[in-house]
């Protein structure tokens, strides 16, 4: 947020690359998927459709190792802090998140004029940040229910039962997508509403005082 | 039908001119239908030739268009399958038997009498009006099933119509249209039930099942199930409500169309065909893009093929439509589109996930530029950000609740 610094504690290096990985997979994900989705030009589905394994493999490793990480790397505890202590605490809902959250809604809808105290990340972001697990392996689950090598085992072919087939799996697991786009718009703006220094530290690594 | 004595099957395959070597042949490309070596091709045929006059079967239409008729019958050519299927007594065959009226009706009610025959069953069951949707002289189509579904030994559910509801089940479904297994379940008849997918279904996938029932009748016919390499399927039966589980020959359903297709290294090479009449199409590329539903389906007909193994859908230049899937005309219509629309309503009609997935995504954008000019406007957006709040909303009301002051 405007007005505190952003130092390198926010984000260790570990999770400025865990953070690259995703945003790399996803783009290929999304590109790869929509090209998968409706080949818009000639003679790339081969390479689409490995491009979109590759990077579903990888993304889903990334994704466990981030997870795994948070309970042993240590981050900033608040924003523009050097104090810092175990990743999953600040991941995790805090005290200084309590009786927050539609106050947070109420700031970001003008209802109220001052920003509200949050904890390093908001209740807002807390609520994206850790959805974003589940729905992400839940697209992977999707992904894979329609995916050859796997469609059939029982795990997956029971859940494309579930939904009424694998069309209606395909046309899930595209919306799905589409969630992840919408987030990451909103990611992508509401970390840099303020100023860029958040997409600094983040990408470059680089500190800055305000 | 013809009514040699048993035994004598060969001079039948010999009058339609079928060699006792072309049986055998059929008898070991159906073998492998069952998942069978081919060293089980002798037992088949001495089992197609012990069953003949043997074994009793009724052939039943439902809520159908007689399409699976039509695919098994091609009387004016004759093959190893119908010859096959004209061993087996079939005592009734509405469509194609010279029997009519009160002959007819006394033959099945003689065969259910008797007892231990094979019911094939084509068409929906078309519960609407309580049954009255279907009306066979007088007597409820789903009276007659139940009476002829009870006493058989084993039912094929020969076409999508009789696995679901096919075509008549799709929405809106006024008559109320359900799949064998589905109408079995309500009303607790427990007759083992094999189904047969696509509409229409393939005349092989019939004859597979009938010589393997021939197989295992000669036993113990209650072993059929156990002893047939099954895959289940399960669904949801929007009239019943109940969730339906559909035993399919694994054969059948085991892998996609698109696993199969001879179009897939056009697909891999991203060869498309964009639209019908173009040069692509008549090079033979993938019709994915115009709506092939080739890899939802579960159905073997790349390798079965159709009309004697000539030709399929696909390989005929026509994108597959699906039709070996459940739920099939909903799930997959537009045919000519990727993906099917959903049906949202009467106001907004059908609508493809796309253009739904577009208004989401602009209205997120739209919004959040909105947004931003809105931050802007309220002067947050400056080098020291907005003001933060001292205390939390939540604690300065308690406190006031508290101490009283305002
Ligand atoms: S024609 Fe259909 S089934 Fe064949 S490769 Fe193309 S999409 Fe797959
Ligand atoms: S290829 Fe597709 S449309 Fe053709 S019969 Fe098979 S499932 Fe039906």
């Amino acid at each position: 947020m405007a007005g505190s610094a952003h130092y390198r504690e926010a984000h260790p290096l570990v999770f400025v690359i865990t953070h690259w990985i995703n945003l790399i997979c996803m783009i290929m994900l999304a590109f790869s998927g929509f090209y998968i989705h409706y080949p818009f030009f000639d003679g790339f589905m081969g390479v689409a459709r490995g491009m979109h394994f590759v990077a579903m493999y990888v993304i889903l490793i990334n994704l466990t190792f981030r997870i795994i990480a948070a309970f042993f790397v240590k981050t900033a505890v608040d924003l523009g802090s050097r104090e810092v202590d175990t990743d999953i605490k600040n991941w995790l809902p805090q005290e200084k998140n309590r009786h927050q959250f539609f106050e947070t809604v109420k700031y970001y809808l003008f209802l109220r004029k001052e920003a509200v105290i949050s904890a390093k990340y908001g209740s807002l972001q807390k609520i994206a940040y850790l959805a974003t697990v589940p729905l992400t392996y839940l697209m992977a689950y999707t992904g894979f229910a329609i995916y050859g090598p796997t469609m059939n085992w029982g795990f997956f072919a029971g859940g494309v039962d579930m939904v009424g087939g694998p069309m209606n799996m395909r046309i899930i697991h595209y919306f799905m997508m589409w969630v992840f786009i919408v987030f990451t718009m909103i990611h992508a703006y509401l970390a840099n509403v303020y100023n860029f220094s958040p997409s600094k530290i983040i990408f470059a690594w680089k500190e800055t005082e305000h | 039908m013809a009514q040699e004595a048993h035994g004598a099957i060969y001079d039948l395959l010999a009058v339609r001119g079928v060699s006792r070597r072309d049986f055998l042949k059929y008898c070991s490309y159906v073998a492998a239908m069952l998942g069978l070596s081919e060293a089980a091709a002798p037992q088949i045929a001495a089992a197609v030739e012990k069953g003949a006059k043997l074994k009793p079967a009724l052939w039943i239409n439902g809520g159908s268009c007689t399409g699976c008729t039509e695919s098994m019958a091609q009387v004016d050519s004759p093959d190893v399958a119908t010859v096959v299927l004209e061993i087996l007594s079939i005592n009734a065959f509405e469509t194609i038997m010279a029997a009519a009226g009160h002959d007819a009706e006394k033959n099945i009610a003689d065969t259910v009498a008797a007892g231990g025959y094979l019911l094939i069953y084509e068409g929906s069951v078309m519960t609407g009006e309580d049954g009255n949707t279907l009306l066979v002289n007088g007597h409820k189509g789903t009276d007659i099933l139940e009476e002829v579904a009870a006493g058989a030994d084993a039912i094929l559910a020969v076409g999508a119509c009789a696995v679901d509801g096919g075509w008549v089940y799709a929405h809106p479904n006024p008559a109320k249209a359900i799949g064998v297994q589905s109408f079995l379940d309500t009303v607790n008849i427990k007759t083992p039930v094999v189904n047969l997918p696509c509409c229409p279904t393939s005349p092989e996938w019939i004859v597979a099942m009938v010589v393997q029932w021939l197989l295992v009748a000669e036993d113990d016919p209650a072993t059929f199930l156990a002893k047939t390499k099954l895959r289940t399927r399960t669904y949801r039966d929007t009239v019943t409500g109940r969730d339906v589980t559909l035993n399919y020959p694994e054969y059948v359903i085991g892998s996609t169309i698109h696993d199969n297709c001879p179009r897939r290294g056009h697909f891999e090479n991203g060869h498309f065909v964009t639209e019908f009449g173009s040069e692509e199409e008549a090079k033979g590329y993938c019709l994915y893009k115009v709506g092939c539903k080739g890899p939802q389906t579960f159905t073997q007909c790349p390798i079965t093929r159709w009309n004697r193994s000539v030709s399929w859908c696909v390989q005929s230049g026509a994108p597959c439509i699906g039709c070996g899937g459940l739920n099939w005309v909903d799930n997959n219509t537009p045919f000519f589109k990727r993906l099917s629309s959903m049906q949202m309503g009467d106001t907004l009609g059908n609508v493809q996930p796309g253009s739904v997935a577009a208004v989401v995504g602009g209205v997120a954008a739209a919004a959040l530029v909105a947004h931003g000019l809105g931050m802007k406007a309220a002067g947050r957006i400056g080098p020291d950000g907005p003001p933060v709040e001292t205390a939390k909303a939540y604690d300065r009301k308690r406190m006031a609740k508290k101490g009283g002051d305002k």
